[in-house]
């Protein structure tokens, strides 16, 4: 393989103009990028914006309430990856602002790390409602969907309900690149969403939007070949859709999970927190699912308040850090009132969350001047 | 969440599996994975207890290799 080394050379030697800007969608690209400090090492044409990949900091206000709100019932167990427990919410002054909170006013909150184990808390409790929450990107909405599947066949606890926050990637991606102003040039595509999916996904970039798009794994190799690629692409105005991830990321995705997908869930248009509703943009289950949806169970309406505030903390910049507008050190919370620790956004909660990310690979100031994008 | 991680089947009981990387082992379910033939020793792609992809010796490696550099990175910055 070719070392990150040499694909540095590479792009050192290629004929850059004054700027070019590369938006990542996943979380897990920025984190390698930040912690391999890719930013210092690339030419300082070459701008690394990170975009839309963090679904848990994109999971709607509506939902998280509607899940603590069945947290705080007695008869109810609340499981929901670790992430999505100490994601605040805007709530009334007495009652929890988190799942963790919740689970702090004797709430029963699971943090689980897959779906099977939410189906074992449910065996193991037949007399309590079980609802697993569950946020997250078509690498995760997959295997919910197996679990669903694969219940259907062995049959399911009947004390099992899921309520489903699960989102697609590329729509997001879509709606940046239909406004007026897109903010990047060109496009590292996600390694594993592309995996389940097939890389095809996201051809519409380079054909519809004439920008270069690479799909990349997960090391500094990869993402540099895509780097190198799209860099390429760009100079020789020539948008096509790479894939630097071939191995994992073969054509067609997985033909299973997108089949149990389409078979358990419909997509939908889906609110997106502090961004809004994006059309064809979410997973919803299927009417015949009946009340294993816990939207169905518990009639769960969203309150059209909460939807129409649907917005971050005060003072919290995480829309604009999702939407790859202002990097995380430009909220005027980074690391002054938010820090992991105490954090006031989901952003920074979420280890795929922007501004956590920063933080832990070290960044510990406020933007400079040469750093402001809008 | 979308990280993944690689590991190594150990053991194959219909869709349930368990699995092992750099000692450390999981159950996993295959059922994402059955138009694969799978059999005990190969490696597959993890994610939230999923396996969604056969992998080789090489990529699973190099994703080893980053997974330890990211964690020691991050352990040092938040101690
Ligand atoms: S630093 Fe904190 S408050 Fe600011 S955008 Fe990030 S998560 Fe939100």
């Amino acid at each position: 393989m070719t070392s990150a080394r040499t694909w540095l050379e590479r792009i050192r030697g290629l004929p850059l103009p004054d700027s070019v800007r590369v938006m990542n969608v996943c979380g897990g690209h920025e984190r390698s990028i930040t912690m391999a400090g890719l930013r210092g090492a690339l030419p300082p044409q070459v701008e690394l914006i990170p975009g839309p990949g963090c679904p848990v900091c994109v999971c709607p206000e509506e939902d998280i309430y509607a899940a603590i709100q069945l947290a705080r019932r007695d008869d109810v167990t609340v499981a929901a990856f670790g992430d999505m427990l100490r994601v605040p919410c805007n709530a009334p002054k007495a009652e929890p602002r988190s799942l963790e909170q919740a689970k702090a006013a004797g709430g029963d909150v699971r943090p689980v790390s897959s779906p099977e184990e939410v189906l074992a808390i449910a065996k193991a409790h037949p007399d309590r409602e079980v609802v697993f929450f569950a946020a997250g990107f078509e690498t995760t909405t997959a295997p919910v969907a197996g679990l669903i599947a694969n219940g259907l066949r062995e049959g399911l606890p009947p004390n099992l309900s899921v309520l489903l926050s699960g989102r697609l990637t590329w729509p997001a991606v879509a709606l940046l690149l239909d406004s007026d102003t897109p903010g990047f040039d060109a496009l590292v595509a996600p390694g594993h969403v592309s995996t389940v999916m097939g890389p095809e996904e996201w051809e519409f970039v380079p054909k519809k939007h004439g920008i270069p798009a690479a799909v990349a794994g997960f090391n500094p190799e990869s993402l540099l070949a895509a780097l190198y690629s799209v860099l390429r692409q760009v100079i020789e105005n020539r948008p096509f859709l790479d894939n630097c991830y071939q191995a994992v990321a073969q054509p067609g995705g997985n033909p299973t999970a997108r089949a149990i997908l389409n078979d358990v869930m419909d997509v939908t248009d889906a609110n997106w927190r502090g961004i809004g509703v994006i059309p064809g943009s979410g997973f919803t289950l299927q009417e015949k699912l009946g009340d294993l949806d816990a939207r169905v169970r518990f009639s769960i309406e969203p309150e059209e308040d909460r939807k129409r505030a649907g917005e971050m903390p005060p003072g919290c910049d995480c829309a604009r850090v999702v939407l790859g507008k202002i990097y995380p050190n430009q909220c005027i919370l980074y690391g002054k009132a938010c820090t992991p620790r105490k954090p006031i956004g989901p952003c920074m909660v979420s280890d795929e969350g922007a501004c956590r990310i920063w933080w832990a690979s070290g960044v510990r100031e406020q933007a400079g001047a040469d750093l402001v994008r809008e | 969440m979308c990280l993944g991680v690689p590991m190594r089947i150990v053991e194959i009981d219909g869709f349930a599996a368990r699995c092992e990387a750099r000692g450390i082992e999981r159950k996993a379910s295959l059922f994402l994975l059955q138009h694969e033939d799978l059999k005990v020793g190969d490696l597959v792609m993890i994610h939230v207890g999923n396996a969604i992809q056969k992998m080789s010796e090489e990529d699973a490696q190099t994703a080893w290799d980053l997974y330890d550099e990211i964690f020691e990175a991050e352990a040092a910055q938040d101690a």
